[in-house]
């Protein structure tokens, strides 16, 4: 009797281990693709693959969840090479399938920027998560962002240190890409429509590997909170310890970069105490805290913004195609635009007809090393 | 080429060989750009392409300053993006069209170049090299950092192609045909370029720059020159790059990217058109075909640079070339009736008369007194020695008075004309013609190229056009019994061979004096009667000789007169007879007085 | 008063790095003629090294100090012989190239192996410093001067005093004589390459805690070392050490008080002023080709 069960149990595996394979390569060959321009060599290498993490965790949870329109979704992805040349070489790669109908664009705007016009022209919808406002503000109907844009990020950072910090005396601190100087042309703005002037607006080169003078003028000027635009985790440490060292007691209230795991292992104690908006945090919503912990539990390591959005544009665009039900262009950018409350990692999702997704930024505090989250502030105007 | 050229390539036939290859490449090129234009390239393949024809016109402006020239130009993207902002501003901003904006763009480069060009004066090497790569530098940082002008690192949208036939070149497609065809056409003018003056003058600057200078070659200026050609074609392939593009931000053009421009041009092989266009594509292809490398294609790609630095230095083409030489040997040419070399445009009148005067020359290097006030007169149709122990400033003598050093007093002066203080390619133009004692021929460049270089000093009397001058080339080969190996390479000749090609040189250049240093050194000793038949030749046609040797058999037998330096100093003159056995010159020899057994 | 101290303590200290990898530089010139772009990736090399051994593998301190400049050691015979010797009897522009190629393997391994996050190495010290009269002086500038100090006078004495150090001069200055003279020139460049490694390795150790150790760390110091050795006088041992020196401070001063975005530009302006008007630097020889 043992035996015939252990038989049967034997036959009935391997009929299924010669179909399952068979089944699922055919469910695979049906797949839906879905293609994603990322850094993969470059400078930009890093963010690239934590961009491909969190794309790939939500590709697999739709999978597991049934699916797009009956069928899995395929991550297919080209590398940019952190270029703008490269963007537009990996997007129009992607552009010549036909078969796939969305895509994950760049983290980097300028690199968006490059791959507008084809975007423009291909008339498919590309969910990207660069900052520069502008990009949602060209008559480009095809750009959603999933990260809130930087005139948000501003009018956090100056909200949150005028009123909540209740500080008036500001400095800017800002890098002189395009993230750095857009980020510091629109605090301004915002310090400005709440009556203040900043007392100090200093520009640094990315990779400066001395911040004395930037922390001598600092001084100088008086400053009681600093708000910051910088891109590189490297010059956050090196600004910040030589702060602490030249006795540079400041209020600071910085940009996303200020808040990486990777930033506070490098300052250290010097950030400690120190406020920054982040468009991620885990402990900011219940969505966020569930990302975070199957992010980890994938990938060993806690997620940050480049995975994030890329977790939330994947869902998104599940959602979008099954309630478009179908993959024409014109109806999937009406579904996007109609989402509205989609608890994401990165917050609520409410599409504005730009097609920026988010509206707000949270705000966390270095607490002794470990990064707590303060408040979410929101602008729904 | 050049009309009536003397040279058949030994087969008969109609149709030469230089014929055939540029019908070939027009036809290429026609049917490349009649694929552009027609074509249904994907978005994806027409990018590669734009890419790569905008890229390969840049690569080709290192072609003409690094491979033809042997300057080091760290900056081509410097220029690249004077070209692309120019474009992109003036579209955008400034409210011009395409094409006067792409020549706004061209002239920027230009002016650009030149002022580098400039800087080479006092500099060569790794000092130029840091002098691009600083201007570089700084560029970089101006284009981020003057956001009022040039929008900062946000960078430039919406760039407009040409409005050009009702706006045909907005299409893509159209426009990849646009740039091939520039980039076909730049290529056979740089192709074109090694063939003429200024390209030879250029390859003899890069293959030995104190020679060139001495031949007749006004090195400043053609470095200049090279410097600006390379900026246009920078400025050029960048314009048409933003064009293609359409989008272009500072972070695009800073020196890592003058180091891929500078690793194109020299994969592919830097001294060729053809290495250009190859270098360039293949690098922009590499990464595309390596995608599934991901991560460590760069790494790959470096060592790939290290290997073939290694073992095909002068690139892909240079290898591919090299091997077809060994397969197809160069064979000997036969040249039609060449008539004799016209060494007797002065009257040969050995009257006394006195052709080259140096009066009272002192060259101080600080306390070494290298010449000391030292007299000579050398008559025309004469051949004057100089001889004297080692390091007794002959050779320094001679190279003030070739005007590689200037004299610290004194004054030298030629058939009449004061040339103290002229530079070396204005003394061969009034007629010096030299050669050195370390051979210094153009190594790159075959024999009869080298001969040209001569021939094409300023002010030759034998011919002011191509044909009449490489009539003259031929005839000094003939002279010297060089002219059937004339499209030979310079290392395929004999020790011997490559000092007669050297005479040949500078007979090219219808000298009025000939120097000589140390001609005999090296030589065997049927070289050195050669040697001796050819001089004494020379004189026969009416030409002034002085050399320096220390072989006293040559001596005897061709000086008329003999000047001794020791020391610097001039301690004895006179026929050879007298100046030989005079006790002084002995002493300074043989370090103690004797007596010459007569 | 104390604004411009601090100004110039940092100068100095980030100079003294210059000055490290611009020795590197100078003595390979001086041996070869080359001028090698992988220089700072010597100090990228052995910064990583020290990530690899003391924080990864939690080796002691000094242990893995030692151990990293013995890697150096090794190291830079391999970087002779895979990159220069092959190459060593063509012009300068095969080799400098070689040399970039060099690089971009290098860097690119590396950041296959450890990814492009910088990454935080910890200083020689506990203290992070000393507070004098309002001057803060950084515990690991102060080390990076002492060391740069220290190795500049035993340079000197070994180039000077000993016979292998006179040899070594002996190549640099005429290679072909020198091997008439019987000193093996090719074991002469390789101990040239190998000090030049370690130099450039102990630099990168040194500056690795203040500038955070990334892929990228040599490359944006040797170019200014680079432009640090030809202001000083290229070719010329003490010319590499003042003018880093010197570019650290004009830098630090020009940030402070013109500009700091265009930080990076004054290295390059002074190096620009200084190939017109005075092409040999401070304390270089002009010297003219042989006819």
């Amino acid at each position: 009797m043992r035996t015939t069960r252990t038989a049967a149990v034997i036959v009935v595996f391997a009929w299924l281990g010669v179909w399952l394979p068979g089944a699922s390569a055919a469910w695979a060959a049906d797949a839906l693709k879905i293609g994603m321009v990322a850094p993969l060599t470059g400078p930009g290498a890093f963010s690239g693959q934590l961009q491909s993490n969190g794309a790939k965790l939500a590709v697999a949870e739709v999978n597991m969840a049934g699916g797009v329109l009956g069928r899995p979704i395929e991550l297919v992805t080209e590398d940019d090479q952190t270029t703008n040349p490269g963007a537009v070489l990996a997007f129009s790669k992607l552009a010549g399938d036909s078969d796939i109908p969305a895509f994950l664009g760049p983290i980097r705007s300028t690199q968006v920027h490059a791959i507008a016009p084809d975007v423009l022209k291909l008339g498919k919808p590309v969910m990207f998560g660069g900052t520069d406002p502008v990009l949602t503000h060209m008559g480009n109907l095809w750009l959603f962002r999933f990260r809130p844009n930087d005139t948000y990020s501003a009018r956090v950072i100056a909200d949150f240190g005028t009123n909540t910090l209740g500080k008036k005396k500001w400095a800017i601190v800002h890098s002189t890409d395009a993230f750095g100087t857009s980020g510091m042309k629109y605090l301004t703005e915002s310090l400005k429509s709440l009556g203040i002037n900043p007392v100090l607006i200093q520009g640094y080169s990315n990779n400066s590997q001395d911040f004395t003078p930037v922390a001598l003028a600092l001084k100088q000027s008086g400053a009681e909170v600093m708000g910051s635009y910088m891109t590189f985790e490297a010059d956050v440490g090196i600004l910040a310890k030589q702060l602490r060292q030249l006795g540079v007691n400041i209020a600071w209230v910085g940009s996303p970069s200020n808040a990486t795991t990777n930033a506070l292992k490098l300052a250290g104690p010097a950030l400690y105490g120190t406020f920054a908006v982040a468009d991620f945090n885990r402990d900011s919503g219940p969505a966020a805290k569930e990302f975070a912990a199957k992010y980890e539990a994938a990938y060993k390591v806690p997620p940050d913004i480049f995975a994030s959005w890329a977790y939330d544009a994947v869902h998104v665009l599940a959602v979008a195609l099954n309630n478009a039900k179908g993959v024409e262009p014109d109806k999937v950018r009406a579904a996007i635009l109609e989402v509205n409350g989609y608890q994401g990692a990165e917050g609520t999702y409410r599409f504005d007809k730009n097609g920026d997704g988010l509206h707000g930024y949270n705000i966390i505090k270095n607490d002794n090393g470990t990064i707590a989250f303060d408040k979410h502030i929101d602008f729904n105007d | 080429m050049t009309s009536g050229s003397l040279i058949t390539p030994g087969a008969s036939g109609v149709i030469s060989k230089a014929m055939l290859a540029r019908g070939l490449y027009v036809v290429a090129a026609l049917v490349s750009v009649g694929v552009a234009n027609f074509a249904p390239f994907s978005a994806y393949s027409l990018n590669i392409l734009m890419q790569a024809s905008t890229y390969a016109i840049a690569v080709l402006g290192l072609t003409i300053v690094l491979g033809y020239t042997g300057q080091i130009n760290l900056a081509q993207a410097a220029f690249f993006s004077l070209g692309a902002y120019s474009v992109a501003l003036g579209t955008t901003e400034f409210g011009l069209v395409f094409f006067p904006a792409l020549a706004i763009g061209i002239i920027l480069a230009c002016v650009a170049g030149a002022a580098l060009g400039l800087t080479s004066l006092r500099l060569g090497g790794h000092y130029l090299a840091m002098v691009t790569i600083s201007f570089q530098t700084m560029l970089s940082l101006v284009l981020i950092n003057w956001v009022s002008l040039t929008h900062g690192p946000d960078g430039v949208l919406n760039i407009l192609r040409p409005t050009l036939l009702a706006g045909y070149f907005t299409d893509s497609g159209h426009y990849l045909a646009l740039c091939t065809a520039v980039l076909y056409l730049v290529g056979y003018l740089v192709w074109r370029l090694r063939r003429t003056k200024l390209g030879r003058a250029m390859q003899a600057v890069r293959d030995n720059e104190l020679a060139a200078g001495v031949v007749g070659v006004d090195t400043y200026r053609t470095k200049v020159v090279a410097f600006t050609l390379s900026a246009l074609l920078g400025g050029l392939g960048g314009g048409l790059f933003a064009g293609g593009f359409r989008y272009i931000s500072p972070d695009q053009f800073t020196f890592s990217e003058s180091v891929v421009f500078l690793t194109m041009s020299l994969l592919g092989g830097v001294r060729s058109p053809m290495g250009a266009g190859l270098g360039t594509g293949l690098l922009i292809l590499l990464p595309e075909w390596l995608r599934f490398l991901k991560n460590i294609y760069l790494a790959v790609y470096g060592g790939a640079v290290i290997l073939i630095m290694v073992f095909m230095p002068d690139g892909i083409w240079g290898f591919v070339t090299a091997l077809w030489r060994r397969l197809f040997p160069i064979a000997p040419i036969t040249t039609g009736e060449i008539a004799p070399l016209p060494l007797t445009q002065q009257v040969a009148r050995a009257d006394g008369s006195v052709i080259l005067t140096v009066s009272q020359l002192s060259k101080h290097f600080g306390g070494l007194k290298a010449v000391d006030n030292v007299d000579l007169a050398i008559a025309r149709n004469t051949v004057h020695a100089l001889i004297g122990p080692n390091g007794s400033g002959k050779t320094t003598l001679l190279n003030v008075m070739s005007g590689l050093y200037a004299p610290t007093s004194g004054r030298i002066e030629l058939d009449g004309r004061d040339v103290t203080r002229l530079a070396p390619h204005q003394r061969a133009g009034c007629g010096l013609g030299r050669t050195f004692q370390n051979i210094r021929l153009f190594g790159a460049m075959n024999v009869l190229d080298n001969v040209m270089v001569g021939a094409e000093r300023p002010h030759n009397p034998a011919g002011h056009d191509a044909s009449g001058l490489e009539r003259q080339a031929l005839a000094a080969l003939e002279f010297v019994g060089l002219a059937a190996r004339a499209h030979e390479t310079v290392a395929s000749l004999s020790y011997g061979h490559q000092r007669l090609l050297e005479i040949a040189r500078a007979l090219a250049g219808s000298p009025k004096l000939l120097l000589l240093d140390e001609p005999g050194a090296g030589l065997n000793h049927a070289e050195k009667e050669q040697l001796v038949w050819l001089l004494n030749r020379l004189k026969g046609h009416g030409l002034t000789i002085c050399v320096i040797d220390h072989d006293m058999n040559i001596v005897e037998q061709v000086a008329d007169r003999i000047t001794v330096l020791n020391f610097g100093r001039r301690i004895a003159e006179g026929t050879p007879l007298e100046v030989l056995r005079n006790p002084t010159v002995v002493a300074a020899y043989l370090g103690e007085v004797r007596l010459a057994t007569p | 008063m104390g604004f411009a101290l601090q100004l110039f303590f940092t100068g100095i200290g980030i100079g003294a790095i210059y000055a490290l990898v611009a020795l590197g530089f100078v003595l390979i010139y001086r041996a070869t003629n080359v001028v090698n772009f992988a220089q700072g990736d010597f100090a990228m090399l052995g910064a990583f090294a020290m990530i690899l051994l003391a924080v990864d593998l939690n080796w002691p301190y000094w242990l893995s100090i030692i151990i990293t400049l013995a890697g150096l050691i090794v190291f830079g015979a391999l970087f002779n012989l895979g990159v220069y010797y092959p190459l060593r009897h063509r012009s300068f522009l095969p080799v400098i190239i070689s040399t970039i190629g060099a690089s971009i393997l290098l860097e690119n391994g590396v950041l296959f192996a450890y990814g492009p996050a910088p990454q935080s190495l910890p200083g020689m010290f506990e203290t992070q410093g000393f507070n004098i009269g309002g001057v803060f002086f950084d515990s690991q500038y102060l080390l990076i001067l002492v060391v740069t100090v220290v190795m500049v006078a035993l340079q000197y004495l070994f180039f000077e005093r000993t016979l292998i150090g006179k040899k070594l001069q002996a190549t640099s200055q005429d290679k072909e004589m020198a091997s008439l003279l019987g000193i093996p020139v090719a074991m002469m460049i390789m101990l040239t390459f190998i000090y030049s490694a370690t130099l450039g390795g102990l630099a990168g150790i040194l500056v690795g805690p203040i500038l955070f150790v990334s892929v990228g760390m040599g490359s944006s110091i040797a170019l200014k070392a680079f432009a640090a050795s030809i202001i000083g006088g290229f070719g010329d041992v003490t010319g590499a050490v003042v003018g880093g020196l010197a570019l650290g401070v004009i830098e630090t001063f020009g940030a402070a008080y013109i500009s700091v975005p265009y930080k990076d530009g004054f290295a390059f302006l002074v190096l620009f002023v200084f190939l017109l008007i005075r092409p040999q630097g401070f304390f270089g020889e002009r010297v003219a080709e042989k006819a």
